[in-house]
């Protein structure tokens, strides 16, 4: 039985005369009532549920029923579809689909501090909450065809730009007006960290996106608290109207979809959002096998892009070399991602973002050969993503009532299956002809004497098909031309037959008959002959399946974190004896030989000399070796992602490195392999109020939020000198005050008292009684306040950069005025000039060994600054503010022994116990004393030479670094590279196609880099 | 435990009282001869000997050995070194000393010019024998640097100098000519791939300009050697000159495989004496590198590893796979004010695979031999009287403490600014 394609095309056909309300927010206007019964396929109607030879019965765009006996409305026109199968539509829910809109291009020149205030928006110029995409929709026919052309009916919409984007719109992808297409008109609110293309410089950083966030939501659930409230306007300032706020109202309700770029973005925006108990869809990156149970425990829903990565260039040991294991690892999991998600059970929906459109089903059949279930897939095509667009109530299910909105396939799709038509609101959008495909296969012919084999093939992709035949008599094979086939069954073709005995060319037309083929043919002399055929063998395509993959085992680990040196098994909590040492105590006991150290549950329970072994402790001679306690750095920016600056305000109290940790970061094993075991991870020093600082434990593997250091005080960067004033930032930098030490001492001055009038204003609201906080404006929330009123508070330790006499004593008289007391000058590399003022001010001091001369304001330093301020009472350190010095911290407290004279046990204090004091946490951790927790380093030599070789590194009781295992790493980093590397060269071009991945290129923080994080997405301002 | 002295106060006060490093007066030629007494002598060349004497005369050292009092006169300045040791100065390969006063204050900055063709500067035009920053270099042990310019392509000839002068002319070492390659790089690679491609193009672009001018250079040497009158004389290609006769040494600075490579084919071309700066991959190499007679400067001893798989300790380790391979190597701190910091390099590498001698040779004669300067680095008649004396191992700040520094013979001034500034407010 024939499918007659002029039928079923004809009751797609709607005019827009009558409508009827069928949703609140959508009009499909369906003036004449159109029945049309599909017969006879296998129906897909949700996942997992599979229906044979019942009958889906559509009404006009709607599904009326499915049908699984008898009762087919008599008034149905039926559509045999035997052999076909039918699933529900799918839905991308991350598009920006038909949305026709451009910000406008302001051009202005960097340095960008403010922006123009246009219609009630927001202050930064990268919220557009205040957006509602619906009013951009334009459906376009052409760029429906990437979705459609994979089966795609719906997708979910938004400018794909900004940090807060504005609301996305879900829509049909038919070929039909705006206001028929759009299914929700205001679907979900949409969010990156990525500021795209604002031209104002604020925020230039990861952390500054997050902290704008923040300060956002906070901003929002202020001003719609405060908005409707009757103000006295005698006593309360008027309050603004702000757009982009009240759109962010009830957020609670919505499910933000938000895009991130990477794994540790991911997570980020997942934590984020956890702290605001905001419901999300996260837009992954592919690289969630590398942290599914964190994930897991975040509970998100996922949106997976099918972005495998190109494999790497690996043509030339040149290449390879440039190449990281963490790439290569990469290129062969990404396609068990999303059976690794599904298996984790973590909710997720695909999506075409980010990857060209005809390579979705072949990356998604990979998937499926690497483990992922097709009900999941399905899905994640179906359910999830209606859900996730808002319209799961009559979207992504064969179901009474929902949309006609499915896909007619021959096959099954996950497998080789290939899609006929896609119908879209009851239109079909047809990628194979039906009858066409009747068509193909091969004939007998038969004509005048001659027996002639004809074959009709099909080739290219859905929605740009084509054909190609050959007819072949004996061994000989002619190509035909002008091959057309027809829906209503005729094909049409030429040949050249002289080799079979018909001269010149010979024209065909043969229409599809009952059992075969039948017509005529017309030769050179224009004399028409019949042609009659039979069917030889099944007219379906076998269209070629992809190679499986799943018979190649994978011989890439899986590590914590997924990079070289990365870590299989979290490391146990180890009882330990360690026997015959000398202990480097740093606390009053100083140092001790031959003796002993006993640890269990991750703290130091015991030191002395000749122990017992308790029962279940390990024992480890340690004669002729050194134990030290782990190395605290008080100045790193090491394992940061997005900027270690957010130097564009003066003051960016708001933002927190602790937002953008890396534990990805191989400096973290470098610095364990130096002794190194806590960090504290400070901002930049490109504004005088920079960032809130985060102190860190090496504990290579564990996630971002495991490698903080509990219980640590809160702590915040402040700066002075010429980083903060510009001075080496250029020509154009010469607008932000303060360009003098002057003007850095007023600006604290400002901010101070602005802190404090902010605490007193909140103070006065909460003194109020309820009534009149009815009436009454609260404060306008300012995290940036908050923080520098909690140093005035003595709540936030200062580490202030700083460097020369004039500043350290400005300071320190600064702070005494504001009552608080500075925790630590960093750098101070004039310290030794005031020496006995930072002793008096109780201020520690962490410094350089002997760094000097690299600019102006460290023309004075000396290598002797230590001994000085430590000699006047000062509590000194060394700190590395580098990563390579940070491993080698140990000699760098030697030097003051060289230049200086100071003695073995105060050079070591220098980088133990006293930065532990400096960041208050020597409670925990700094010296050999009992109780403290274990992070030690056993050393092969004494610690401050230059021969000296950390052998293990211990955090909290755990074995994280250890030079046999390294060595042994070592190896297998070799061996792992040329297992993946001859399995990219030996696998054929389909494996080793995929996206161009750059990978995150981010350089060595220091106190003065600047860096966009976003400037290479951009084509705003230069 | 070993007992350490306490500080240097004594020595130093005793030398100078002067107020800046200006008004650090350069030592006047040697006219006392100099006996150093019972110490133990790091000779670099026969070895670690103990309890031995060396006698320096006229600059140069005369002898060497046990009990060489007999020797001296009434004039001769004895120095009692019994618990101590004597070194060679060190000599500091690939620094920007006296042309980089202050690394962000642009006036003080004289180490790189513009353009990619400019071999016809020369170092020695632009030294300042009164930088601040190199008494604080002599006072860890350095008596001689090499002082190099940087930039793009053929960035100009170095110099090398003692680093206790009035004038360039008084500091400069007699040596052959030395030229220096920057072999182009992306400084950093951009994320975005147009500009990724449009990076690399350029890269590219760089690297043909230099390989023409190898070529052009190489022309008007063959136009020379013709004598033809054709080509006008061209001060950049006549600076050329003695690289094509073999009269100079190319240092070209490059790190990767492919450089190195790239390097070793153009010196083959034109038969180019070589010497690596940077190699951090050249002990892959080690064959193609002894074709060519190359040696290495390696400067990155104290850097992190360029690549994340790469062993945490890789750069360490350098100094001895290149031992190991049999690749003549001298270990360099390309810097300014941290070059003073060469000594722990040395140390460094000591801990990772060489041993102690090698690792004061790396410092010392392999040094000199890669300059072409045949009579410093070692401590052995002969050579010059440039010897460090201290309480202690100078690789090992733990234990380093230098007490006296002479330079051919002539007894320096350990004062400096960091001392300086130290004596003032110790009084505060």
């Amino acid at each position: 039985m024939l499918i007659n394609n002029k039928i079923i095309i004809s009751c797609g056909i709607i005019s827009s005369l009558v409508s009827h309300p069928i949703f609140a927010e959508a009009n499909p206007i369906v003036p004449v009532n159109k029945l049309t019964a599909f017969t006879n396929a296998e129906l897909i109607i949700a996942p997992g549920k599979r229906l044979s030879n019942a009958t889906l019965l559509v009404e006009n765009n709607r599904i009326k029923a499915i049908i699984e006996e008898d009762g087919i409305p008599a008034a149905a026109l039926k559509v045999d579809l035997s052999g076909y199968t039918i699933y529900p539509g799918f839905i991308d829910p991350f598009t920006d689909y038909a949305i026709e809109f451009e910000y406008p291009k302001l051009g202005l020149k960097r340095p960008v501090y403010d922006i123009k205030r246009i219609g009630g928006n927001a202050e930064n110029g990268a919220i557009h909450a205040e957006k509602e995409w619906f009013n951009y929709v334009y459906p376009n026919k052409e760029r429906a065809k990437d979705w459609i052309n994979n089966g795609f009916t719906s997708v979910q919409s938004s400018k794909l730009d900004g940090i807060f984007r504005g609301t996305g719109v879900s829509l049909s992808l038919a070929d039909k007006n705006a206001n028929e297409v759009i299914y929700r008109a205001r679907s979900q609110p949409f969010m990156a960290f990525d500021k795209g293309t604002s031209e104002q410089d604020y925020p230039e950083s990861l952390m500054g996106s997050i902290a704008l966030i923040r300060q956002t939501f906070a901003d929002a659930n202020w001003y719609n608290q405060n908005k409707s409230k009757p103000v006295n306007s005698s006593t309360s300032p008027q309050m603004e109207f702000n757009i982009a706020f009240e759109r962010l109202d009830n957020l609670a309700e919505k499910q933000i979809v938000f895009e991130t770029k990477n794994l540790n973005d991911l997570l980020r925006a997942a934590n984020l959002l956890k702290e605001h108990k905001q419901p999300a869809n996260l837009l992954a990156s592919g690289q969630e096998y590398a942290r599914l149970n964190e994930l897991k425990a975040l509970n998100y829903p996922l949106i997976l892009p099918l972005n495998y990565p190109q494999a790497p260039d690996v043509g030339t040991d040149d290449a390879d070399r440039e190449v990281s294991l963490a790439e290569l690892r990469h290129w062969e999991r990404a396609p068990t991602n999303p059976a690794a998600v599904a298996n984790a059970g973590i909710p997720f929906a695909f999506t075409q973002f980010g990857i060209k459109t005809d390579a979705f089903w072949p990356r998604l059949r990979q998937a499926i050969a690497q483990g992922l279930s097709e009900d999941k897939a399905l899905a994640a095509l179906t359910t999830q993503a209606a859900e996730m667009a808002g319209t799961a109530d009559f979207t992504g299910k064969l179901a009474p009532g929902y949309m006609a909105d499915f896909v007619i396939t021959k096959g099954n799709i996950f497998k080789d299956g290939q899609i006929y038509s896609v119908w879209l609101q009851g239109q079909e959008q047809r990628l194979r002809s039906l009858s066409q495909a009747k068509m193909l296969g091969d004939y007998q012919l038969t004509l005048n004497n001659l027996t002639l084999d004809l074959s009709l093939k099909e080739t290219g992709k859905a929605g740009k098909t084509t054909f190609e035949g050959n007819l072949s008599s004996g061994e000989k094979t002619i190509p035909l031309t002008h091959l057309t086939l027809e829906d209503d069954g005729r094909v049409s073709f030429n040949a050249d037959l002289s080799e079979a005995g018909i001269q010149g060319i010979s024209r065909f037309i043969l229409w599809l008959a009952k059992d075969g083929i039948q017509g005529r043919m017309v030769d050179a002399q224009s004399r028409s002959n019949n042609v009659a055929g039979v069917a030889v063998a099944p007219t379906a395509t076998q269209p070629s399946t992809p190679k499986a993959d799943k018979t190649q085992a994978l011989v890439s680990q899986l590590t914590y974190p997924n990079v070289a040196y990365g870590l299989t098994d979290a490391p146990n909590v180890e009882k330990l004896h360690i026997k015959n040492a000398t202990l480097w105590t740093s606390d009053k006991q100083g140092i001790l030989e031959n003796a002993d150290l006993l640890m269990a549950n991750g703290r130091i329970e015991k030191i002395g000399q000749q122990l017992t072994t308790p029962s279940g402790y390990q024992v480890l001679d340690a004669t002729g070796k050194h134990v030290t306690a782990g190395i605290v750095d008080e100045h790193s920016h090491i394992a940061i992602n997005g900027g270690t600056n957010e130097g564009t305000d003066a003051v960016t109290a708001e933002v927190r490195i602790g937002d953008v940790i890396n534990p990805e970061d191989v400096s973290i094993y470098r610095a364990l392999a130096g002794g190194v075991t806590s960090a504290q991870l400070l901002h930049g020093s490109a504004n005088p109020i920079g960032g809130q600082s985060q102190l860190i434990k090496m504990k290579w593997g564990e996630s971002a939020e495991q490698l903080k250091f509990a219980n640590a005080p809160a702590s915040i960067k402040f700066a002075l000198g010429e980083n903060v004033k510009q001075s080496n930032w250029g020509e154009k930098f010469v607008q932000r005050f303060p360009q003098t030490r002057m003007g850095v001492k007023a600006l604290f001055e400002e901010t101070f008292d602005a802190a404090l009038a902010y605490e007193n204003a909140l103070k006065d609201y909460d003194d109020l009684r309820s009534s009149e906080k009815k009436k009454t404006l609260a404060p306008r929330p300012s995290y940036r306040l908050q923080a520098v009123a909690e140093v005035l508070k003595q709540q936030r330790d200062v580490h202030i950069h700083s460097y020369v006499q004039s500043e350290i004593l400005m300071f320190l008289r600064l702070a005494e005025a504001y009552r608080f007391k500075v925790q630590t000058f960093t750098h101070v590399l004039e310290g030794y000039k005031v020496a006995s003022e930072l002793a008096a001010h109780g201020a520690g001091a962490s410094t350089f060994a002997d760094w000097w001369a690299y600019k102006f304001e460290v023309y004075d330093a000396i290598p002797q600054n230590a001994c000085l301020m430590q000699k006047q009472g000062v509590l000194t350190s060394i700190n590395s503010d580098d990563y390579e010095m940070q491993r080698r911290l140990n000699q760098e407290a030697a030097k003051s022994m060289m230049y200086c004279g100071m003695s073995k046990e105060d050079a070591w204090n220098m980088v133990t116990i006293n930065p532990a004091k400096q960041l208050r946490v020597d409670e925990y951790v700094g010296s050999l004393t009992p109780g403290k927790m274990a992070d030690i380093v056993l050393w092969n030599a004494e610690p401050l030479s230059i021969y000296a070789k950390v052998t293990h590194t211990w955090v909290e009781g755990k074995r994280y670094f250890d030079r046999e295992e390294d060595q042994l790493a070592q190896q297998q980093v070799v061996t792992e590279r040329a297992a993946l590397i001859q399995k990219i060269l030996s696998s054929d071009d389909n494996a080793k196609t995929g996206e161009k991945v750059t990978p995150l290129n981010e350089p060595q923080w220091h106190c003065d880099t600047h860096y966009q994080a976003w400037g290479q997405h951009h084509q705003g301002a230069k | 435990m070993k007992h350490l002295p306490t500080s240097l106060l004594l020595s130093t006060l005793t030398i100078t009282l002067s107020a800046q490093a200006h008004n650090l007066v350069p030592a006047p030629k040697q006219t006392q001869s100099v006996l150093i007494k019972n110490a133990t002598v790091h000779t670099v060349i026969q070895g670690v000997l103990t309890n031995t004497d060396v006698l320096i005369e006229n600059g140069k050292i005369s002898a060497l050995g046990p009990q060489l009092s007999t020797n001296t006169t009434e004039s001769t300045q004895v120095v009692d070194a019994s618990g101590k040791h004597l070194y060679p100065g060190l000599i500091a390969l690939d620094t920007s000393l006296g042309l980089v006063e202050i690394e962000m204050v642009r006036p003080t900055v004289d180490n790189a010019e513009v353009g990619d063709v400019n071999p016809q500067i020369s170092a020695a035009s632009a030294y300042n024998p009164d930088s601040e920053l190199l008494p604080t270099i002599r006072y860890n042990g350095i008596t001689h640097a090499q002082i190099v310019p940087s930039g793009n392509g053929l960035a100009g000839q170095s110099v090398v100098v003692d680093l206790d002068a009035w004038t360039i002319e008084d500091a400069l070492q007699p040596s052959e000519g030395q030229f220096h390659f920057y072999w182009p790089q992306i400084k950093r690679m951009p994320e975005d791939e147009k500009e990724k491609a449009k990076a690399i193009e350029k890269n590219q672009q760089a690297i043909d300009k230099l390989i023409i001018a190898f070529e052009d250079g190489y022309r008007y040497f063959l136009s020379q050697n013709a004598q033809d009158t054709d080509n006008s004389p061209n001060l950049r290609w006549q600076a050329m000159l003695p690289l094509y006769q073999g009269k100079a040494t190319l240092f070209a600075h490059v790190d990767s495989v492919n450089q190195i490579e790239q390097v070793i084919a153009l010196t083959k071309k034109y038969q180019f004496k070589l010497v690596i700066v940077g190699g951090y991959d050249a002990w892959r190499l080690a064959s193609s590198l002894r074709e060519v007679n190359a040696s290495v400067i390696y400067p990155h001893t104290l850097s992190l590893p360029k690549r994340k798989d790469e062993p945490v300790d890789l750069p360490f380790k350098i100094p001895s796979l290149l031992a190991n391979a049999g690749i003549p190597y001298a270990l360099g701190f390309s810097s300014d004010w941290n070059s003073r910091n060469l000594p722990y390099a040395a140390g460094y590498s000591a801990a990772y695979g060489v041993t102690p001698e090698q690792a004061l040779k790396s410092v010392t004669l392999d040094a000199a031999k890669l300059l072409g300067i045949s009579d410093l680095g070692a401590i052995a008649v002969g050579y010059q009287g440039s010897v460090v004396l201290s309480d202690g191992d100078i690789l090992d700040p733990m234990s380093s403490k230098i007490e006296s520094i002479w330079i051919e013979g002539r007894q320096i001034d350990l004062n400096n600014r960091h001392q300086q500034l130290y004596q003032k407010y110790l009084k505060r």
